[in-house]
């Protein structure tokens, strides 16, 4: 019996002290205030149009700041909101910052109705019935949103599909509802069966999906009928939902005559084995995503709350390097930057929420 | 003279016990029973809290008026934002994912079982046996991985790309069954090698071969850990979440082709819950009523078959 | 019988049972065999990722970072130190210097710095191992035609600084150490938890209980909960671990934690419900090894006089010692790669701080896993794969541990 029990309290003890001296490899992080007037960082995509570098700004500057920031929401935005806090970090801030990548639904959960996060990431604006949780917290909260970047949706075929170059959104309605055939839809198509690929219902990219081609074409009483649209892709013949955008990549480049719709970094990464489409004569580049030419872009959102940018300083010095610092790095995670109209927006309205 | 003062000392030790001991262990013996007790009855407040939090949750479901339990159980298509709760595209794809699981892991995991408690050296049981241990280690999304990117291809290969759809069951039951091989191996393993060898001997001294000793005689008396294994592997098969959410699909599909998609109640769950849903959406509370059915269903399974295991348990000793 | 045996021409038939004997001895190899292929199978096609040529193209050419005409690779500590100072941001600059003073830094270690932070390498394109082997010079034309300017190497995405490297979310420069510390953490309250409970339970089921109707609906229950879905046990640990028991989980009943910022998405938190996870297993491996202990034992240690629980703990446990630690390996197995409870009881995504305490926010490897193999850009993959082979290597020494008690306890009657 007691060489069971000198065993296992030497495996415990031996882990113990495993884990103490791995904890303690790790530099500790003092939050040591600068000896120097910190400045703004040296590569700025927009100047903020306010006065730089006075006084009540150097106050929220990365290693002027420490403190925890909890952040939660969407998968779409988790990539840019990684990447953020990251440059956040290597500028100098001290303190811990999380994200979970949970979902746009799941995220405002978190904030509206649990209050325990302090940012919450969304691929669509929050609801209403969001909000009215929001504001039934106590204390209360007033989600203040902030857009910081565009997805865009890429329809996408296999580099096989050399007739298929340009949809209407009324096509693209038809092709993932009622056709069968892609001769059904324009008579100079193939008669060949139509192998659709789609994102799956509990998905930010299929709700907007269905928002933007399906509802539109499945009108009641003469108005887009979210509800309608929904079923009329669900009830469609043979299409594959997934969970994984990679895999739908894998199921459209798998033969011409399939077609799939996901976020327009997967296409980015795929170019050698997809082509993408055209919707309504424009194509999407940085440009039409922007401007809004290219019908299917959606709006990347961080929200936060008044009193918390103001009660934690370090969240509002977050999210200001984030709205400054975006337009460097959005490009390369995969998505599009906003218009500098709209960054000056978010800043403005930073600005007033923190009261300045 | 010896035998004498042994057993003097033997009294002695006993009168000393029942003497001056005894009292202070019986309390003793009291509270560790309770507390053996107690870690029995966790399992109790566990299954409690999880009937306690799915049955609050579903209530909701049920409560919402395009919500029809009757029409649940017998209509044939889930798609909640249509409104249709058919549950049997689900519980088809579970049972289809569970059996070929199964099909895969008994057999094999019994056979590897017997090889290595009856015919390997200990040489060979020491190093096979940890290696068949890794297996159950590999993380579900590994698996699930793997079915997609190897099972599926090799699928396709074999009956041809129209015939396998690029998410099915198949290639999802089938690597579910390697994940639960180990499971089954290591059990039977134990339980055949706790088989006493007496028994082994008496048998070979009555002139059975290897083989005849290992099927007539130990199998029958390692039957209830064997059971045991069998059971935890089914249990397992059904409440697998991962494989069948990266291999099977996300479209439930009411459907026995198994080279078709179709997803299973597991996979439904694991993907609601981790999606872009609004907590009180249809979709969202309906998770819930689904845990719960997978949790009926799991209990009836072992109520069945543990009155089975008891009907051919054997005690030796 | 005794018939058949008195009849003289009754054939034994040893040739025919032999032979049938050696037939199913193959088909069982056969099954190991098959084991073990699928086992190489899934390694394989791990590591096929896990190493390969990737095309990197540079942000900033290295050529251009010469100081006084000395390229990057002959440069002295002042002259890299300069070169840094003048490409990153003052701020970077003070953060860097906070965490370990130029001073005191190695002359490769500034070169590393300013690989990761000027140069800045992209991955425009890898390939898998196998494909880097097989057609590494169509590989090499490829990346001259179609990426002029970047540079082709064989990397291996595991490396002891992945091991090292916290989290990133640029591939080239993550690591997994706050995953893996996460994970040992969770793990380690999985089995301070699972491992008493569970053979307790076991012990009473199998020594004390009665077979009365209680603890018949106890063995049931315990079958039955090794079935429940993972995510089950996440949203039960959500609700009573996280929400309920918040000041416990968090700290903050201790006074550890800031209760403003408390939060019972903690490592204590994960680690119980996962320990709620694999009870079972470890009951259902435990009441079987107590119940392989003959009975000759018990009789004969009662007929030394001994109690109810000193015969359990001196003579029935250690025998069973073996059966209980097979339930307690495939337990760790279970809990080491779960990820779906894991994500509903609160593991982050993102995290670059390594849990100190039971009570610090954590990730673990599984996560992890999942996060980089849904990413488009294929150098994540790369790294899920690595990532996975870490994790392997934890599971093996975890497993060796117990295999080597087990192996010591083991014993044949």
């Amino acid at each position: 019996m007691t060489k069971i029990f000198r065993t296992s309290m030497f495996v415990i003890i031996a882990m113990s002290f495993l884990l103490a001296a791995c904890g303690s490899a790790t530099p500790t992080q003092a939050s040591v205030e600068p000896t120097f007037a910190p400045t703004e960082p040296v590569a700025t995509a927009v100047e903020p149009t306010t006065a730089p570098t006075e006084d009540p700004m150097a106050m929220y500057a990365p290693d002027a700041v420490s403190g925890d920031i909890v952040s939660a929401g969407s998968s779409t935005v988790f990539p840019l909101s990684e990447r953020m806090k990251q440059r956040f970090e290597e500028e100098g801030f001290s303190g811990n910052i999380t994200i979970d990548s949970v979902g746009t639904g799941a995220g405002f959960e978190r904030f509206c109705k649990a209050g325990e996060t302090d940012i919450s990431n969304a691929s669509r604006p929050i609801k209403d019935t969001e909000t009215a949780n929001c504001a039934a917290l106590s204390p209360a909260r007033t989600p203040i949103g902030f857009q910081v970047g565009i997805d865009a949706l890429a329809i996408t075929v296999s580099k096989d599909n050399t007739w298929l170059t340009d949809v209407t959104k009324a096509e693209l309605a038809q092709i993932f509802s009622t056709a069968t055939k892609w001769s059904d839809v324009r008579p100079d198509w193939p008669a060949e069966s139509i192998q659709r690929f789609s994102p799956g219902t509990d998905s930010g990219t299929f709700d907007y999906f269905v928002e933007a081609i399906m509802a539109p074409a499945n009108q009641v009483d003469g108005k887009a009928d979210v509800p309608s649209g929904e079923k009329a892709i669900l009830d469609s013949a043979g299409t594959q939902f997934s969970e994984d955008d990679n895999v739908l990549v894998q199921g459209v480049e798998g033969s011409q005559y399939a077609i799939g719709y996901f976020g327009y970094a997967y296409y980015q990464e795929n170019k050698d084995r997809l082509n993408i489409l055209s919707v309504e004569s424009v194509a999407p580049t940085a440009e039409t995503a922007e401007s809004g030419e290219y019908p299917l872009a959606r709006p990347l959102f961080i929200y936060s709350d008044q009193q918390i940018m103001q009660d934690k300083p370090q969240v509002a010095a977050f999210i200001l390097f984030y709205l400054e610092n975006v337009g460097n790095e959005i490009l390369d995670v995969g998505y599009f930057p906003i218009s500098d109209a709209k960054l000056q927006e978010g800043l403005d309205a930073w600005h007033s929420a923190v009261g300045e | 003279m010896i035998e004498q003062e042994k057993k003097s000392s033997a009294t002695t030790v006993f009168r000393q016990q029942s003497n001056g001991l005894r009292g202070r262990r019986r309390i003793g013996e009291l509270i560790i029973q309770g507390l053996l007790f107690f870690s029995g009855f966790v399992s109790i407040f566990t299954t409690i809290g999880i009937v306690y939090e799915l049955g609050k949750e579903a209530l909701l479901f049920f409560q919402m008026p395009q919500v029809n339990i009757l029409k649940s159980l017998t209509t044939t298509i889930w798609q909640p934002h249509t409104g249709n709760f058919g549950i049997w595209p689900l519980v088809t794809s579970t049972l289809m994912t569970t059996t070929i699981a199964m099909l895969i892991a008994i057999p094999l995991g019994l056979g590897v079982a017997i090889y290595l408690s009856e015919y390997a050296t200990p040489k060979a049981r020491s190093i096979l046996k940890p290696v068949l241990e890794v297996l159950a280690g590999i993380p579900t999304i590994v698996y699930g991985y793997f079915a997609l990117t190897f099972m599926t291809p090799f699928l396709r290969s074999i009956f041809g790309k129209d015939v396998v759809e690029i998410y099915n069951t198949a290639s999802a039951g089938l690597v579910m069954g390697i994940l639960i091989l180990p499971l089954i191996t290591s059990m039977t393993e134990d339980a055949l090698s706790a088989v006493p060898r007496s028994l082994r001997e008496a048998a070979y001294g009555m002139g059975g071969t290897r083989l005849e000793v290992a099927l007539q005689v130990i199998l029958p008396a390692a039957l209830s850990g064997i059971a045991a294994a069998i059971i935890i592997g089914i249990s397992r098969a059904i409440g697998e979440t991962m494989i069948v959410a990266v291999a099977a699909g996300a479209g439930p599909n009411f459907t026995l082709n198994p080279f078709k998609g179709a997803e299973t109640i597991t996979g439904h769950i694991v993907r609601i819950s981790g999606g872009d849903l609004s907590y009180d959406s249809i979709d969202y509370n309906s998770i819930f009523a689904l845990g719960l059915l997978l949790f009926i269903i799991t209990l009836t399974l072992n109520i069945i078959s543990q009155r089975i295991v008891r009907r051919f348990r054997e005690v030796y000793e | 019988m005794k018939e058949k045996l008195a009849n003289p021409n009754y054939d034994v038939n040893i040739e025919g049972r032999n032979r049938g004997g050696l037939i199913w001895k193959w088909i069982f190899q056969a099954s190991t065999v098959v084991g073990i292929i699928a086992l190489t199978a899934l390694l394989l096609n791990i590591m096929d990722s896990a190493f390969g040529y990737v095309a990197l193209e540079a942000k900033v050419d290295p050529a251009t970072l010469t100081v006084d005409g000395v390229s990057l690779e002959n440069q002295n500590k002042e002259q890299l130190i300069s070169v840094l100072q003048s490409h990153i941001s003052s701020g970077a600059y003070n953060k860097l210097e906070k965490d370990q003073p130029f001073a005191e830094r190695s002359v490769a270690n500034i070169r590393q710095l300013i690989l990761e932070r000027v140069v800045k390498y992209d991955v425009k394109k890898s390939w898998s191992l196998w494909e880097s082997i097989t057609s590494a010079d169509q590989i090499k034309q490829e990346a001259i035609k179609n990426y002029p300017n970047a540079k082709l190497q064989f990397i291996s995405w595991l490396s002891s600084d992945f091991v090292d490297r916290p989290q990133s979310s640029e591939a080239l420069t993550a690591g997994v150490r706050t995953a893996i510390l996460g994970s040992l953490w969770t793990i380690l309250f999985t089995i301070l938890v699972a491992f008493p409970i569970g053979v307790g339970a076991a012990i009473y089921l199998e020594e004390y209980a009665t077979d009365n109707w209680l603890n018949r609906l106890i063995r049931t229950n315990i079958n039955n909960l090794a079935g429940v879905p993972s995510i089950v046990y996440g949203i039960l640990g959500l609700a009573i671990f996280v929400r309920a028991l918040e000041p416990l989980m968090s700290g903050a009943i201790f006074g550890y934690v800031d209760p403003t910022t408390a939060n019972g998405r903690t490592v204590l938190a994960a680690g119980l419900t996962l320990g709620l996870l694999v009870l079972p297993i470890i009951i259902i491996n435990a009441q079987e090894a107590i119940r392989a202990v003959p009975q000759s034992l018990r009789k004969a240690s009662y007929g030394l006089g001994a109690t109810k629980w000193q015969t359990v703990w001196s003579h029935v446990l250690p025998n069973a010692i073996p059966g209980i630690l097979t339930g307690t390996i495939l337990a760790v197995s279970r809990a080491i790669g779960e990820t779906a409870p894991l994500v509903v009881v609160g593991a982050s995504t993102a995290i670059s701080f390594d849990p100190t305490s039971p009570f610090s926010k954590f990730t673990t490897l599984p996560i992890q896993i999942y996060q980089w193999t849904s990413r488009p850009q294929d150098e994540f993959r790369s790294l899920a794969a690595a990532a996975i082979i870490v994790l392997l290597i934890i599971l093996l020494g975890l497993n060796a541990a117990a295999i080597l008690l087990r192996n010591r306890f083991s014993r044949s009657y």
